[in-house]
């Protein structure tokens, strides 16, 4: 076989629950932002936006959970490891990545045809992952820009003005709400498209054998059918 | 006590010279009042500064304004005089000499132009400017000649000894209808021009060099609403200052809160009860207007409040979605409210990418389409590569450690499970999908 193992160190249960909760938020604020964008069917305006409104705190929020339990909670800084360290260390650069960006670009590129080694994400991707939170920050910030109570205040004033008014944040946040679906796109294709074990250990915390990666020695070392329970 | 029935006696003549009762010019002094921010209670206080002013300036000395009409329609002239109509709000044009309007002066030509000339030498300092209209500063500032005067010229010296400017309707406030795109004649509204002119050290106000341009107020709207006018006009010579103003010097009581949270037919709005297309049923109903590109959510202005046209209606509860003509912003250059709002009758702006015009919409769902072709034909890829299932086998070694042994990231050799274990999965089945390089 040539994936890593899967092992529920790579990702602890929290992480599954943020993920989960990010999920539903974002295709959420996804359609509702759409229908407030121009009401594409009746009846649905006061639910449209008392849910946007809501989630879109909820995203915040649960993004903050997400950062600060990385700090606390250890995981599996590779894949096919149960070994575990601070979860903040896999968004960070990591030895196991290093000079890997170009090997990446080749292989998804079809200019390499080996899988390149890596840590649990490798580079295009966990310069991804490290960039929502800004994402979502951004997009916070400019939906409180047009939230008419805080639209008001300070910092959410001054950015309108600063652009040209309300009109022009408004098309800020839509475009970024597009640069979201274009990421999720990408990410749940990237996701599944050599196999779906890394759905069923991100939805279903199910794991999977596979070939066993040493954090220490920075290669593959050896294989885990996990006793034959994974076939 | 007699000094004010004398007056209230004198002030009902000239009210009905004007054809206007003395109930038609309460409910008017209630308009101002909303106008101006304060309680409809304070209405007779109101009135009787008017009618003070009013009778009292008549004997002494009334404060000079100067209207000057550069590129417009002279719709707000009519908004505000309504001459034909003798209104209420003229009666207000008695709290002022109006030595200079195109317009509504008397006189014309070389007479005219001299009165102009004396207001700005005898009153320097004193004389307020209402303007209406865009400046065009085109072609060397020919676009726009008056009275054999270039119009650039004009505005920098009645600025300069101005005692306040008054810029009536969008036009003057973000150069408006002229100044949307392609803006040939280099129209402008006068706070951007009179900005730029101080930066280049074209400018200096006369009347005090310590700030860079005279006090502007800018009262948008297209036309400007003759409420609006007559409530800064009032604020400004009875109460003798300045209305507190937004950081567009627009006045904050009248341009604070956006429409949409004022609306009528907000209610509407939160059922999810939309127009879609005029003449409907849904109409006819009186539904909200944001499906046909209502700019009300994004407009402030309090039209829902001080209404048009001697307050009979307002553009929405007209059945028309607002437009966003208070919506000129003078502070960034190149700014205007028409391109801000147009297609009128879109949900949003379109985008200019040099010469194309399109919706950003269209933009984004081509942008999100070329990324899912993308992926669709990598996808394809994937699967003739035969990454689909697993993914490709792991390089053994990173190209970079064997490139440079010495500094090598792997401080192992790679077991040989990759390789030996690729033979024994060809026979396995591949149904279940595993591991690639995304989690
Ligand atoms: S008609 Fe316009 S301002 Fe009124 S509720 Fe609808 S969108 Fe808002
Ligand atoms: S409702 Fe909108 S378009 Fe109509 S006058 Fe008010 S700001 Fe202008």
């Amino acid at each position: 076989m040539a994936h890593l193992a899967h092992y529920r160190q790579a990702h602890p249960l929290p992480f599954v629950i943020t993920h989960w909760i990010n999920l539903i938020c974002i295709l959420v604020l996804i359609f509702t932002g759409f229908y407030i964008h121009f009401p594409y069917f009746s009846g649905f305006m006061g639910v449209a936006r008392g849910l946007h409104l809501g989630l879109g705190y909820l995203l915040v929020i649960n993004c903050a959970v997400r950062i600060i339990l990385s700090l606390f909670i250890k995981s599996a800084p590779t894949a096919g490891s149960r070994e575990v360290d601070r979860d903040i260390k896999s968004f960070l650069p990591q030895k196991d990545n290093r000079h890997q960006f170009g090997a990446w670009i080749k292989y998804y590129l079809f200019i390499k045809k080996e899988h390149p080694l890596g840590a649990k994400y490798g580079v295009p991707q966990k310069l991804a992952y490290a960039a929502i939170p800004f994402l979502i920050l951004l997009v916070a910030f400019t939906g409180l820009c047009l939230y008419a109570p805080t639209s008001v205040v300070g910092p959410f004033a001054a950015f309108n003005g600063l652009v040209g008014g309300v009109m022009v944040t408004r098309i800020i946040h839509y475009c970024i709400m597009w640069v979201f679906i274009i990421f999720i796109a990408l990410h749940a294709y990237l996701a599944t498209i050599e196999g779906l074990a890394p759905a069923k250990m991100m939805f279903g915390w199910k794991e999977h054998g596979g070939l066993v990666y040493s954090p220490e020695t920075h290669t593959i070392i050896g294989e885990d059918d996990l006793d034959g329970k994974d076939h | 006590m007699a000094r004010i029935e004398t007056q209230a006696v004198e002030f009902d003549a000239l009210l009905k010279t004007r054809g206007v009762t003395r109930r038609r010019f309460l409910e008017f002094c209630g308009a101002v009042t909303v106008s101006l921010g304060l309680s409809e209670a304070l209405a007779p206080k109101v009135a009787e500064a008017i009618e003070e002013n009013v009778i009292g300036k008549a004997k002494g000395k009334l404060a000079p304004v100067l209207w000057l009409e550069l590129a417009s329609c002279t719709g707000c002239t009519e908004s505000f005089a309504q001459v034909e109509t003798p209104d209420v709000a003229t009666v207000v044009l008695e709290l002022i000499s109006l030595n200079y309007a195109e317009t509504l002066s008397a006189g014309a030509g070389y007479s005219l132009e001299l009165a102009k000339k004396q207001t700005m030498e005898e009153a320097a300092g004193e004389y307020i400017v209402i303007i209406e209209g865009a400046l065009m500063e085109g072609w060397e500032g020919n676009a726009l000649r008056i009275a054999n005067e270039k119009a650039v010229d004009i505005i920098r010296e009645v600025s300069a000894n101005a005692k306040a400017i008054v810029c009536a309707g969008s036009c003057a406030v973000d150069g408006g209808w002229q100044a949307a795109v392609p803006n040939p004649g280099g129209a402008t509204g006068i706070e951007p021009f009179l900005k730029r002119e101080k930066a280049a050290g074209r400018f200096t106000y006369e009347v005090d060099p310590t700030v860079d341009i005279p006090p502007i107020i800018n009262v948008p709207t297209c036309p400007s609403n003759p409420e609006h006018l007559v409530a800064v006009l009032v604020d400004v010579l009875l109460v003798g200052k300045l209305p507190e103003l937004d950081s567009h010097n627009k006045p904050t009581l009248m341009f604070g809160e956006y429409i949409h949270d004022n609306c009528p037919r907000r209610g509407h709005f939160e059922n999810g009860e939309f127009v879609r297309q005029f003449g409907s049923e849904e109409e006819r109903k009186g539904y909200c207007l944001y499906a046909l590109g209502c700019k009300g959510p994004q407009t402030k202005n309090n039209c829902p409040i001080v209404r048009w046209n001697r307050r009979v209606s307002w553009c929405v509860e007209a059945g028309a979605p607002c437009i966003g003509c208070a919506s000129a912003d003078p502070t960034k250059a190149g700014f205007n409210w028409v391109d801000l709002n147009t297609p009128f009758f879109n949900r949003v702006k379109n985008l200019k990418i040099g010469d194309i015009i399109l919706q950003p919409a269209t933009l984004a769902a081509g942008i999100g389409g070329i990324a899912a072709i993308a992926l669709i034909a990598h996808g394809f890829g994937m699967k003739a590569t035969g990454r689909t299932k697993g993914g490709a086998d792991f390089e053994s070694e990173r190209k970079w450690d064997a490139k440079h042994p010495d500094k090598a990231i792997a401080t192992a050799p790679a077991a040989q499970a990759a390789k030996s274990t690729q033979e024994a999965e060809a026979a396995e089945e591949a149904d279940e999908q595993t591991e690639g390089g995304d989690q």
